[in-house]
């Protein structure tokens, strides 16, 4: 069984890398080169290594970066199932419902968590600490927001026996609490001293509604295999195999 | 399925999975994550550096 959720996991990252792989080679790959030249072209130096000697050619960026999206949906898809697998009981929701909830969980773990203390910064960027330090934190608000997840699935739990709708309530309790908390608390380390505001939060949303987009795909594409699998289980088994009538 | 547990999913694990191979599995994750996340080479920061920055992480 665990081979299963495995199996369907890596399936859906496919799917959710396919189509991050596309944003990224149409979206991401131009938005991100452009922004990377339109910074190059005043021309003076602000103290970035990767802004100048670059190791590798643009289009080894560009293909190598398609690929990397492709890898990382995958791998969220793999430690999604595996997760999925071991917490389904503890979820709420039934079927899709509880992958949602992981979904959700996940995201908040791996990326918006993280975010409140270190947003995505577009290229260019100039970062107040170094990278090292920066990878700390980011590992530590990872532990975080795992914690605010369980705190919020547990918060829904103790409440929505009875009564749903506060139930949802006590779950924003947790996550509302840590945004507001981080987003006061924590200092602002990245400025884009060459790109107008606008355009840095308009990069910041693509990277965030990006993101959720992976999570959304994995949870719906988990659920659809899981569905079309035991269709298809059935359907050997009993006399009107689906299969053989769609297709 | 209904009243099962998250202990039971840990156990239904350790009866197909030995700790090798849950070893390896955890390894091969925590490969990719490094790779896709924590390198700092500049060799693959600079071939990752759209995608690094477009999915918010934090590399540079």
């Amino acid at each position: 069984m665990l081979y299963d959720y495995l199996r369907r996991g890596v399936q859906a990252g496919v799917i959710a890398g396919l189509a991050y792989g596309l944003f990224m080679a149409f979206v991401a790959n131009p938005l991100s080169e452009y922004l990377h030249h339109a910074q190059h072209d005043h021309g003076h130096d602000h103290g970035h290594g990767h802004d100048h000697a670059h190791a590798v050619s643009e289009t080894t960026t560009a293909i190598v970066s398609v690929g990397s999206g492709v890898l990382w949906a995958i791998f969220l898809g793999g430690v999604f199932a595996i997760a999925l697998y071991f917490l389904e009981p503890a979820l709420p929701g039934r079927g899709a419902g509880s992958a949602f909830v992981l979904a959700g969980a996940g995201f908040l773990t791996v990326s918006a968590t993280p975010w409140l203390v270190l947003p995505p910064a577009a290229p260019g960027a100039e970062q107040l600490y170094t990278v090292e330090l920066r990878l700390a934190v980011y590992v530590g608000l990872v532990a975080l927001g795992a914690l605010v997840s369980v705190a919020a699935i547990g918060s829904y739990g103790r409440v929505a026996s009875r009564h749903r709708a506060l139930g949802l309530v006590a779950a924003t309790v947790p996550i509302v609490a840590t945004t507001v908390v981080l987003s006061t608390v924590a200092p602002t380390i990245v400025s884009h001293p060459e790109l107008a505001g606008e355009l840095v939060s308009a990069y910041q949303a693509m990277a965030a509604l990006s993101q959720a987009a992976i999570w959304a795909i994995l949870a719906a594409s988990v659920s659809w295999l899981e569905r079309r699998e035991a269709t298809s289980t059935a359907g050997v088994v009993g006399p009107n195999d689906r299969r053989s009538t769609s297709s | 399925m209904a009243g099962e547990t998250v202990a039971d999913r840990i156990d239904a694990a350790r009866a197909v999975l030995t700790p090798i191979q849950a070893a390896t599995g955890l390894t091969f994750a925590a490969g990719i994550a490094f790779v896709l996340v924590f390198l700092q080479d500049p060799l693959a920061h600079d071939a990752m550096h759209n995608f690094r920055h477009a999915a918010g992480i934090t590399c540079h």
